[in-house]
């Protein structure tokens, strides 16, 4: 078990430095390419801060990918919980509107992880049909028609602090707080134990049940965190914009080496995926290429992580065999 | 996708709640047409019921391959963007005045061959198919604008022939022959083929399929050229249906599809599943927008609706998987007297 563990991090630093090293040389190429980009007001306000709801709920999916689940509503989660609070606060005032955005969120979070965890229903088919049904609620509430900003999601959205957006804060302290979770306490333990074996992890007493309902729940109200920003900085949403959401936040958390097979993941690499996403996009916007380039580049990226994630893994799984006979002889 | 793996491993079971699932589904359908018939007579007009069974043939189409692999135990979240891309390959090539046989055949052909590059991604690479597929989307939907300004239009009058002028007894659309034919053949394929056994076998174990001597590599990567081709002429259909083909036509399509094999009784798990609940599926699908209209409620509505059934559906199989497995349980403990 120690000689695992001990292979684990190891595995973890390689692909993680690799990740920083992609990180490092995007940044510094673009950097060099035009040199607006280095302008720290830009990196803050532009970079950084388009990338702020992406990261937030990729934090928390990260936890359910480790788990060998996978939450394919979480945009459907934050348009939901942006769409119903810009209602309630249009008609009631701004804490009414705080606190239904809270709560459709992890309501819906916690939808998700009582079927998954209690009728044992896979999470993907779980969270498709949450993911038809969320979106569908956000479309049928406001028959198509756009919600907008309230004082609140304004303040979210654009208050700085310090000099740094509010919203760069709390992403900050988010992620430090989702790096303990995942690394000092046994809720993060548990969590990779159920990611290699439900069931060995139910008989060993872990209550996989309750493990799993908390970290949906969580998602859930990271969702709706995230879409308080979302609301403030785009002043008005409308519920198609849920589709290419899901899509983009899983595309962070597999970038960030987290194996969709469960058991293997990283909150620090999730984080600088997200770093490399944020470069990626408003790099390549300051180097005048179009939008629509972006993606397929961002998909390149994404192809190329996953060999050579797939390679790494090769060679850790050879490494660990060999590594195992020499102990089974000693 | 490891979840609910156990349950789906003996064929026995899987075939058992396959068919349960399937009359389930089929009373549904009943009880939905019998309500139309009774509060929204218009609903049987012709030209409705047409074009329902329209957008059900895309759909079935489409859902037929995207079957084919989740039997395998992969899934394909790039279909939608497959058929984006073939929607504007076709308009490339109507747009040069070809006769229209050669639509079909260009669009199979790029479904395929996308398909194909997803299959060698899984296989060889052996990423998991959700998170390759992921990726491809993202290539495949980002050639679109290197290529295309956002639309092409202007099409030549014969590009819309196959959607509008090609029906049988001038009454039922091409599409509709198009999807009777490939859900015939589907399902005589997938019962009694051997290539259909192999994709089972290895949805339920793919080591042991290896070692029963199965080349499992080879027959994913068939499976996944097969629902390309199948990709391409949903999108054929979906694109010639207008004069003007926009590089988003597909674009969250995938969902839908894996949304119809899943609400017809196929385990996402792989191994089992039947080609007839993908039928039944699909239909609920598409039977639900214009029903809603019909019904004088707003088609707003229609995407809930669609999530509600599908999270009912399969909440009741499972739950009636659930209570077999308990009485098997007590069962085995009564004839066991060591835990008496």
């Amino acid at each position: 078990m120690k000689a695992k563990e001990l292979n684990k991090k190891k595995s973890g630093l390689s692909f993680n430095s690799s990740l920083l090293l992609i990180f490092v040389v995007l940044f510094v190429s673009i950097g060099l390419m035009n040199n607006n980009f280095l302008n720290p007001n830009y990196i803050i306000n532009v970079m950084l801060k388009n990338i702020i709801e992406i990261g937030l709920v990729a934090l928390p999916l990260t936890l359910i990918i480790i788990t060998s689940g996978i939450d394919l509503s979480v945009g459907s989660i934050m348009i939901l919980s942006a769409i119903s609070g810009g209602i309630a606060a249009a008609s009631l005032g701004s804490v009414p509107g705080i606190i239904v955005g809270l709560a459709v969120g992890v309501a819906c979070g916690l939808m998700n992880g009582l079927v998954v965890a209690k009728l044992k229903i896979s999470p993907l088919v779980t969270t498709l049909a949450t993911l038809f049904l969320f979106r569908g609620i956000a479309k049928g509430i406001t028959s198509g028609d756009s919600v907008y900003s309230y004082d609140f999601t304004t303040f979210m959205g654009n208050q700085t602090l310090f000099g740094l957006p509010i919203s760069i804060i709390i992403y900050a302290v988010v992620a430090v707080i989702f790096c303990v979770i995942l690394s000092k306490t046994t809720l993060g333990r548990s969590l990779f134990a159920i990611g290699f074996n439900e069931n060995a992890t139910r008989y060993s007493g872990i209550k996989a049940d309750k493990v799993l309902i908390t970290i949906y729940t969580l998602c859930g109200l990271l969702c709706a965190i995230a879409a308080f920003i979302y609301l403030g900085r785009f002043t008005s949403v409308k519920f198609d914009v849920a589709n290419t959401l899901n899509l983009r936040i899983i595309t962070v958390v597999v970038l960030g080496g987290t194996s969709i097979n469960g058991g293997i993941g990283d909150m620090k690499g999730t984080i600088l995926a997200t770093l490399i996403i944020g470069v990626l996009n408003s790099g390549l916007t300051v180097l005048n290429i179009p939008i629509d380039v972006q993606t397929i580049i961002n998909g390149i990226v994404l192809v190329i992580s996953l060999i050579v994630y797939s390679i790494l893994i090769e060679k850790e799984k050879n490494k660990r065999i060999l590594e195992v006979a020499a102990m089974k002889k000693t | 996708m490891k979840h609910n793996s156990d349950g789906s491993g003996q064929p026995g079971s899987g075939i058992k709640k396959g068919l349960t699932t399937e009359v389930y589904l089929f009373i549904l359908v009943i009880v939905i047409m019998l309500i139309l018939r009774l509060f929204a007579a218009d609903f049987y007009s012709l030209n409705n019921v047409m074009s329902t069974f329209n957008y059900f043939s895309y759909l079935l189409i489409g859902a037929v391959g995207m079957n084919l692999i989740i039997i395998t135990g992969n899934i394909d979240v790039s279909a939608g963007a497959i058929i984006s891309v073939v929607g504007i390959a076709v308009a490339f090539v109507g747009k040069t005045n070809v006769p229209f046989e050669v639509f079909l055949p260009v669009g199979m052909a790029v479904g395929a061959g996308l398909s194909f590059m997803n299959g060698i991604f899984i296989t060889k690479l052996r990423i998991p198919s959700i998170v390759a597929t992921l990726a491809t989307t993202q290539l495949f939907a980002g050639i679109l604008p290197l290529v295309v300004d956002g639309a092409i239009y202007d099409l030549p009058a014969n590009f819309t022939w196959l959607a509008f002028n090609a029906k049988l007894f001038g009454i039922i659309p091409s599409s509709v022959l198009f999807m009777i034919i490939i859900a015939v053949i589907a399902i005589i394929f997938m019962k009694y083929s051997r290539f259909a056994k192999k994709l089972y076998a290895i949805g339920n174990n793919a080591n042991a399929a290896k070692l029963a001597g199965v080349n499992v590599n080879k027959t994913v990567v068939k499976g996944f050229v097969i629902a390309g081709a199948l990709y391409g002429v949903a999108g054929t259909l979906i694109v010639t249906a207008g004069q003007r083909v926009t590089m988003t036509m597909g674009s969250g399509l995938e969902m839908t599809l894996i949304a119809a094999v899943v609400l017809g009784g196929t385990s996402i798990a792989g191994g089992s599943g039947k080609i007839i609940g993908t039928v039944v599926g699909a239909f609920i699908l598409s039977l639900i927008s214009p029903a809603m209209n019909y019904m004088g409620l707003s088609s707003d509505w229609s995407d809930a609706v669609m999530g509600a059934i599908i999270l009912v559906s399969v909440i009741v199989s499972q739950i009636a998987v659930m209570t077999e497995k308990n009485k098997l349980n007590t069962m085995k403990l009564n004839c066991n007297p060591e835990v008496k």
